[in-house]
């Protein structure tokens, strides 16, 4: 590993691409959360219901957690967290709205959370500090997300009829945006690896790639045929698009403002 | 969907006895890994464990849970 990165030096276009990093996967983990939250009541069982509900405590956790690594950069996270508007939000495309089935949060499951935990691994393993403290735990606790996205997809895709349709349509909705996220290589991503911040875009890819090609395989996918999404918002560091205002509200807790406790 | 029984059973601190906390309904042992520790999470467990209960062999009694999961493995 390179020297750990001196905060205190960095200024200009890396200082903000390090909160770009800091921000986007913060996003994602609050919104990744959200989206479990949505199935809580309605999962094929209580079991399941209770484990996403569990799920989503982690990833609220390892947002809060996330955000909180803006104070190093001289940053209060509170208005980040509570203030901005859904077009500033910089979570992954995947999750901009609520899946519609169970096949759909599954594909969530080992995705896109799989393609969050990949970018968290390579973020643990870099120069800044505050990821090798912190996210190394974030990353035991994801195993669980994994090990049951995992067994869902395998059992739904050996399902067969609507079931393995509606997991084969969200796969191959959801990577192509995945891809471009996971394997960002636009200038301030470059200024991050240089930083040894993370490790190369190839990198990551091949990690991804590796992580969900037997899974897609099931449905028919050839992960390494799938070309990421051409179009890039290099502001937020995602593709196009917002979550959806119902989730923005409830990610900022617009409706328990007067009850906030920092 | 074919789910099976898992009873799950835990200890608190290292040398407690193993106690009978519950169970929860998976397709698989992995699922039930899950759901196990994800439902009795009410303490910081030393240790928990699943056990299917078609893998519990009854050896005194001629009814009861143990029993009929034993009868429903075999028909």
């Amino acid at each position: 590993m390179s020297e750990p990165l001196n905060i205190s030096t960095l200024e200009g276009a890396r200082r903000d691409a390090l909160i770009r990093l800091i921000i986007t996967l913060a996003d994602s983990k609050r919104i990744l959360g959200i989206r479990y939250s949505d199935w809580t009541l309605g999962a094929p069982s209580i079991e399941t219901g209770v484990s996403t509900s569990s799920m989503t405590q982690d990833e609220w956790g390892h947002a809060r957690l996330l955000y909180a690594m803006l104070k190093k950069l001289g940053i209060d996270p509170a208005p980040v967290e509570h203030d901005r508007p859904g077009e500033e939000f910089a979570s992954i495309a995947a999750l901009d709205h609520e899946q519609p089935d169970w096949a759909g949060l599954v594909v969530l499951m080992t995705l896109a959370d799989g393609a969050v935990s990949t970018v968290l691994r390579s973020f643990a393993t870099g120069t800044f500090d505050l990821a090798q403290n912190r996210v190394p735990k974030m990353l035991a606790e994801e195993e669980f997300h994994a090990s049951l996205g995992s067994a869902w997809y395998r059992r739904l895709a050996a399902t067969g009829g609507e079931a393995r349709q509606l997991l084969t349509s969200s796969t191959e909705a959801m990577l192509p945006g995945l891809l471009a996220w996971v394997g960002a290589d636009d200038d301030a991503a470059r200024l991050m690896v240089d930083a040894g911040v993370i490790g190369p875009a190839s990198e990551r890819l091949t990690a991804f790639r590796d992580l969900v090609r037997d899974f897609v395989a099931l449905v028919g996918v050839d992960i390494d045929s799938v070309e990421a999404s051409a179009d890039w918002d290099e502001a937020r560091g995602r593709t196009p698009g917002r979550p959806d205002e119902e989730a923005c509200q409830r990610a900022r807790g617009d409706l328990n403002r007067a009850l906030l406790v920092e | 969907m074919n789910e099976f029984v898992y009873d799950v059973f835990t200890r608190k601190e290292r040398g407690d006895r193993l106690q009978h906390v519950g169970y929860v309904d998976a397709f698989d042992d992995e699922t039930a890994k899950i759901y196990a520790w994800t439902t009795y999470s009410e303490e910081r467990w030393f240790e928990m464990c699943v056990v299917k209960r078609t893998n519990v062999l009854p050896v005194n009694r001629v009814d009861g849970l143990f029993v009929e999961a034993q009868k429903a493995a075999h028909v």
